[in-house]
């Protein structure tokens, strides 16, 4: 019920903004948009969970950190007390959204943004901190619509142990399980042509079967769907380079996801790459 | 939609690449399109002049930005009095976001005033899939001989902030200005950043 009144809410919203030339949203239209925090206080020295919690409607998406073919990040512009330092989003594992031929990388559903807080040892308990944040966001479906919201969470600093606000305990419960878990794998990348392949070898590596893998970094690899494949004791993932490949980077960081997997999976492992792509 | 890596879309994957692509410093691909008014345009008919090419869609947000702040506008107007040709092309499939026929299309130019040479009607997406045109807007500059000197973005700041356009380095100005001096083109690819074309499946 709650779903279809926010359906009507929104073509409510979209139809009055059909006069306007250039419609921007104020976060009602196709994605709702929340600050939250994981617990209901902020403890002196320590590291908090913050998160922007995206609930699209059914068909709707957001993007990745590298959107893919089209579209944008979500951005977080930040307004802190002084001493509170919000590190940059946590991006969960993006899912691939196919527009005929083109690719986005994304999210649908609810997703949670996780965003780590730094609170200084001496902030000082008694006192609230309000903590304040720009967001701006490209949601789509087949069009895309800019939106953006100024969102703002009060929260007590407290020397008390903190105590977890049981309202999103399991948003962030599963925000962790969809963070890419680090690995320890080896990698050797190599330059061929118009392709850029990337050997995985070490203990855990996934079977080749139904994987998919991202690369975070723009202008590196192209969008497509890379093959993957198991050569040896190694998992090989074979990109097409981007047509906007110039200077190499440093390392590149390379996300793989397993999409039909039952939980939400993954890995991420930062990848050299200037070393072997001299490749003969 | 999700991706399912199943059988069958492996085979529509490998299928894409099979497509040509544009290539910087070669000669641009011709095309045989009809425009708003009904008339055929090529690109062949056009040598002797620079060409511009505009991946347009009325209502992509991106598109949006750049004539709301009449910066493609602008450019259009530039480019007309250096006697350089605009093409702008719509490849949205009937039944897509900003698919039009020629009357809505002549009704689009007169509201937003603008002032390319002429808009063309790509509905089942050729011209778009000769030129790997991905976004709206993408843009290419075709030089006076047809070879290909430009292709991507209209600026440097993907964003739908019109606040951005000021502070953005326009490359296709860019180019055209270095075109008209005899220079090389000094950003000569970037990546094209707005919605996705709204190709026919």
């Amino acid at each position: 019920m709650l779903e279809t009144a926010k359906r009507v809410f929104a073509i409510a919203c979209a139809a009055a903004a059909l006069p306007v030339a250039y419609a921007e949203s104020d976060g009602t239209e196709h994605v709702g948009v929340e600050l939250i925090s994981e617990h209901a206080s902020l403890a002196p020295g320590q590291s908090m969970q913050l998160g922007l919690l995206l609930r699209h409607e059914p068909h709707w998406h957001t993007y990745w950190i590298n959107p893919g073919d089209s579209g944008l990040p979500t951005t977080l512009a930040w307004t802190l007390p002084p001493g509170l330092k919000a590190q940059d989003i946590a991006w969960p594992l993006p899912t691939r959204f196919d527009a005929g031929g083109l690719y986005n990388f994304g999210y649908d559903g609810e997703t949670l943004l996780p965003i780590t807080l730094a609170v200084p040892a001496d902030a000082k308990a008694g006192t609230s901190a309000h903590l304040a944040a720009e967001a701006k966001w490209l949601v789509c479906r087949e069009e895309c619509i800019p939106g953006k919201a100024s969102l703002s969470l009060d929260l007590p600093i407290s020397a008390d142990p903190p105590k977890p606000d049981t309202r999103w305990t399991k948003q962030f419960a599963r925000a962790r399980l969809a963070l890419p878990q680090a690995t320890a794998w080896k990698t050797d990348l190599r330059v061929d042509g118009d392709r850029i392949a990337i050997a995985l070898r070490g203990p855990s590596l996934p079977d080749a079967k139904d994987l998919d893998a991202f690369v975070e970094g723009r202008k590196i690899v192209d969008n497509k769907p890379p093959t993957i494949r198991r050569d040896g004791d190694a998992l090989i993932v074979d990109f097409g380079k981007s047509d906007y490949f110039g200077t190499p980077p440093a390392t590149l960081d390379l996300v793989i996801t397993q999409p039909s997997a039952a939980t939400v999976h993954g890995w991420r492992v930062q990848v050299p790459f200037a070393a072997t792509s001299a490749a003969p | 939609m999700r991706f399912r890596p199943t059988v069958l879309a492996a085979a529509l994957v490998f299928a894409v690449p099979a497509l040509a692509k544009p290539v910087i410093g070669q000669p641009a691909p011709d095309f045989q399109v009809t425009d708003a008014s009904g008339k055929t345009q090529s690109l062949s008919a056009y040598k002797g002049k620079t060409v511009v090419l505009e991946w347009n869609n009325p209502e992509c947000p991106f598109v949006r930005k750049h004539y709301g702040a009449n910066n493609m506008q602008s450019q259009q107007t530039e480019a007309a009095g250096e006697g350089v040709v605009w093409l702008t092309v719509n490849s949205a499939a009937a039944g897509k976001q900003g698919h039009m026929d020629g009357a809505a299309a002549t009704a689009y130019i007169a509201k937003n005033s603008g002032k390319e040479t002429a808009y063309l009607l790509d509905a089942d997406g050729k011209l778009g899939h000769a030129y790997d045109a991905k976004t709206t807007p993408h843009m290419f500059v075709i030089d006076k001989t047809g070879v290909l000197r430009y292709m991507g973005g209209i600026d440097s700041i993907a964003s739908t902030d019109v606040a951005d356009i000021p502070k953005a380095t326009q490359y296709v100005r860019q180019a055209l200005t270095e075109l008209a001096a005899g220079k090389p083109v000094s950003v000569s690819t970037s990546e094209p950043y707005g919605c996705s074309v709204k190709y026919g499946s």
